[in-house]
């Protein structure tokens, strides 16, 4: 559905952009994850067509939306960063101009705005001004305006930022409403948990560069030495130590305070290793637990910086 | 159908913000009130108390010494004193001799209290006080024409009536203060009619009872009658009117007044919208929905456009249902609404388009706070132009609303459209002006980083 190809931005002598390429599936929730300042924004402008790239080239079912700006637009919904609405009006009033602004008229665009406060759970408060909402309902609605066309593309650039956890928690789960609606969406963010939950296929970005791309359990791949279990049993000696370390898959355990930590690979053949070797040995398991890894991890590893939430 | 649906929202914007509105629709109302009550006095219409007397030259085309000698041999050679008796043609001679005009207009009428509260003479040579009348150091020119005192005495003590034209000159860009110098002098002319139709009267009756060399010996007293009648004239401004002309109430003079100053504000609002659009980042979202600049600037400028109508529909129904005010011919009235909203409009964008290019309200609040204020003291909106300086008279066509508070004057003082035509094309084309600057200044603003602006809102002063 959208291909960015070789896309290069510069803001003077500042590079945002360095040379990323992606492909966007039709049905997909593509992240886009990175710090503030990665090139994530940028990208977004670009092909969201407010911003004009340095080189490269964006195509959209085919169509180079640099040379052909309309071919994206009309079904194209784009949430920003920021709440891009106006707050001294009503979220009733804000969609009516941004459904108008589209062309819808009448009670197609009446119709089409009960729906969308719907999607949106603002049914009960659409006739209030918006300077009057709490964060996380201009959130929604700032979501909302992008829908009222229906676009099958929606790019959502950080839509959670700074709100509440039941109206993060109710927009994560209106993403996923719309994609099974089949809009295709394509969703930045810092939070490394939000892409986890969402993305079937993601961009790590970072300083303008794409340094991983793939499915979440690919790029979980990179990282997969890094599974860790914690094992307690009823007896914590030297001699448990030098067993648990020559089971086959175990790269290294440690021994803190109360409990040995073992990484491995493979989390599911290791934990079955573990849990036959210590029956053997007839000891007594008191907890086990086991952290298999995650996003973060891969940014972690790939940047040797953790990313900020 | 975009531009339309920008134009809704803007209104909608603008009419929820209640602060601006009181701005925009009451305080003019209000100031309209106030001010016209304060300065009620600085109009001829109004109390004739404070006024500040009109400077006129008084240019004198006879020779007071010919005129004498002539009426002197007038006397003596004319038919009509051979009918009388030789003591009466002598007292006739003798009051001849005595009388003098001259001394009647300035001293008993210039200068007489009532009189000298309303106009200051000099006397000058023509083209001098064309000179200063040019520069506006006067108000008008009084011409007492060439034979002045011989017609005068033929009037006052012979049966003979000779036709004495007194014109008055006045500077267009005076027309109050002309209207009353050209009042004052038919107030005087007026007078000496009456003395005359009085004198010719009794002479006539006089001669057909043969009592006329008693009438023609009394001629002295004649300069008695005079110097009475000038005493008579009482100068009531209510009569300062000139043919098909309305005097200017001070309501009237601030209705216009406060009204073209604060259709500048719809400007002022209309400066900001851009900027703000950038701000609340629904410019970018209406750029990635396709509207186009174009379209977003039409919008604005369409919506100051209906703003500035609004604004001067509700100040004309309410300065005429609540103060009395009578605008005048109401399609012309409407075609400076029309320009002057037009201008308003034009002006607002180009101030939107300079602040959205500096990225800061800067521009927008300078011109709210110091523009406008300036403009409407050089416009007349504080005080009446004629009570101002020459100096800010002159500038006063930089102000849109001078211009347009000079169109509505004139219609509500009684003339027609084609008096206006300046004022209108000067309005239409300051309008046209501003929307080529504009263009101009968004033509050359283009790659900012509109990524950069989502991180850092600018802060509204």
């Amino acid at each position: 559905m959208l291909k960015v190809e070789n896309l290069y931005k510069n803001f003077g002598n500042v590079k945002a952009v360095e040379g990323i390429s992606f492909e966007v599936k039709k049905g997909q929730v593509f992240g886009l994850l990175g710090p503030n300042g990665a090139g994530k924004s940028t990208t977004i402008s670009i092909i969201s067509t407010l911003l004009k790239p340095s080189g490269g080239d964006v195509l959209f079912e085919g169509n180079s939306v640099l040379d052909n700006p309309a071919s994206i637009r009309r079904k194209l919904g784009v949430v920003p960063q920021d709440i891009a609405l106006y707050p001294t009006l009503t979220g009733y009033d804000n969609l009516s101009f941004w459904g108008s602004i589209y062309g819808l008229r009448g009670s197609q665009l009446k119709t089409r705005i009960e729906d969308v406060s719907d999607i949106i759970g603002l049914n009960g408060r659409i006739k209030d001004k918006v300077e009057k909402y709490s964060g996380g309902m201009k959130r929604r609605l700032n979501i909302g305006a992008a829908l009222l066309h229906k676009p099958e593309l929606l790019i959502m650039d950080e839509p959670t930022v700074g709100i509440d956890t039941q109206s993060r928690s109710h927009i994560l789960d209106t993403v996923l409403e719309l994609n099974r609606q089949g809009i295709t969406i394509i969703y930045t963010s810092h939070y490394m948990d939000e892409v986890e939950y969402l993305c079937n296929e993601l961009c790590i970005m970072d300083e303008g560069k794409i340094i991983a791309s793939g499915t979440r359990q690919e790029l979980v791949e990179l990282v997969r030495e890094k599974t860790r279990i914690n094992i307690k049993l009823n007896k914590m000696d030297e001699d448990v130590l030098t067993v648990l370390r020559g089971i086959e898959g175990v790269v290294d355990a440690k021994k803190d305070e109360d409990s040995i930590a073992l990484f491995g690979s493979n989390a599911d053949v290791l934990l079955a290793d573990i849990i036959s070797r210590v029956s053997e040995k007839g000891w007594l398991i008191e907890t086990i637990d086991v952290k298999k890894p995650n996003l973060k991890a891969v940014f972690l590893h790939l940047t040797g910086k953790a990313l900020r939430d | 159908m975009k531009i339309i649906s920008i134009i809704i929202k803007d209104l909608k914007v603008m009419f929820s913000d209640k602060k601006a509105l009181a701005i925009m629709i009451l305080m003019p109302m209000i100031l309209t009130a106030i001010l016209s009550m304060a300065l009620k006095g600085s109009f001829s219409a109004g109390s004739d108390s404070d006024f500040q007397p009109v400077d006129i030259a008084v240019v004198k085309l006879y020779d007071s010494r010919e005129d004498s000698e002539r009426f002197q041999s007038a006397l003596s050679n004319n038919y009509f004193l051979k009918e009388i008796g030789e003591d009466a043609s002598k007292d006739l001679m003798e009051a001849g001799s005595k009388l003098e005009p001259e001394k009647i207009f300035f001293e008993d009428f210039l200068e007489s209290e009532d009189v000298s509260e309303f106009i200051r003479c000099r006397v000058e040579d023509e083209s001098k006080a064309l000179e200063l009348l040019s520069n506006k150091d006067i108000s008008a020119i009084v011409l007492l024409p060439s034979g002045f005192e011989y017609d005068m005495k033929i009037n006052l003590l012979t049966p003979f009536r000779n036709k004495v034209e007194i014109k008055v000159l006045t500077h267009p860009d005076s027309s109050i203060n002309g209207k009353i110098v050209q009042s004052v002098m038919d107030a005087y002319t007026n007078s000496m009619s009456s003395v005359i139709i009085g004198k010719n009267a009794i002479v006539e009756a006089a001669m057909a009872n043969n009592l006329g060399n008693e009438a023609f010996s009394s001629m002295e007293d004649i300069t008695e009658d005079m110097t009475d009648a000038m005493k008579s004239i009482k100068i009531n401004m209510e009569d300062v009117v000139l043919e098909g002309r309305k005097p200017i109430k001070s309501t009237d003079y601030y209705a216009v007044a406060m009204m073209t100053m604060f259709i500048l504000f719809a400007a002022g609002q209309g400066g900001r919208m851009l900027l703000e659009e950038k701000d609340n980042l629904t410019y970018q979202r209406m750029s990635v929905a396709g509207v186009s600049k174009p379209e977003i600037l039409s919008g604005k400028f369409i919506t100051v456009f209906i703003i500035a109508l609004f604004q001067i529909a509700v100040m004309i129904i309410f300065s005429d249902l609540a103060l009395k005010v009578e605008w005048g011919d109401p399609a012309a009235v409407l075609l400076i609404s029309i320009t002057a909203a037009f201008a308003v409009a034009g002006l607002g964008t180009f101030i939107g388009a300079m602040t959205y290019r500096a990225g800061n309200y800067k521009m927008a609040n300078a011109f709210e706070n110091v523009i406008i204020q300036v403009m409407a003291l050089l416009g007349g909106s504080f005080f009446p132009l004629d009570v101002m300086p020459e100096i800010m008279q002159k500038l006063s066509f930089l102000s849109l609303n001078g211009v347009a508070l000079k169109a509505y004057l004139k219609i509500l003082t009684g003339y027609h459209t084609e008096d206006i035509l300046t004022n209108l094309l000067m309005l239409g084309a300051s309008g046209a002006i501003f929307i080529l600057l504009a263009v101009t200044v968004l033509k050359g603003e283009g790659g900012k980083s509109d990524v950069k602006h989502n991180k850092t809102k600018t802060s509204q002063a």
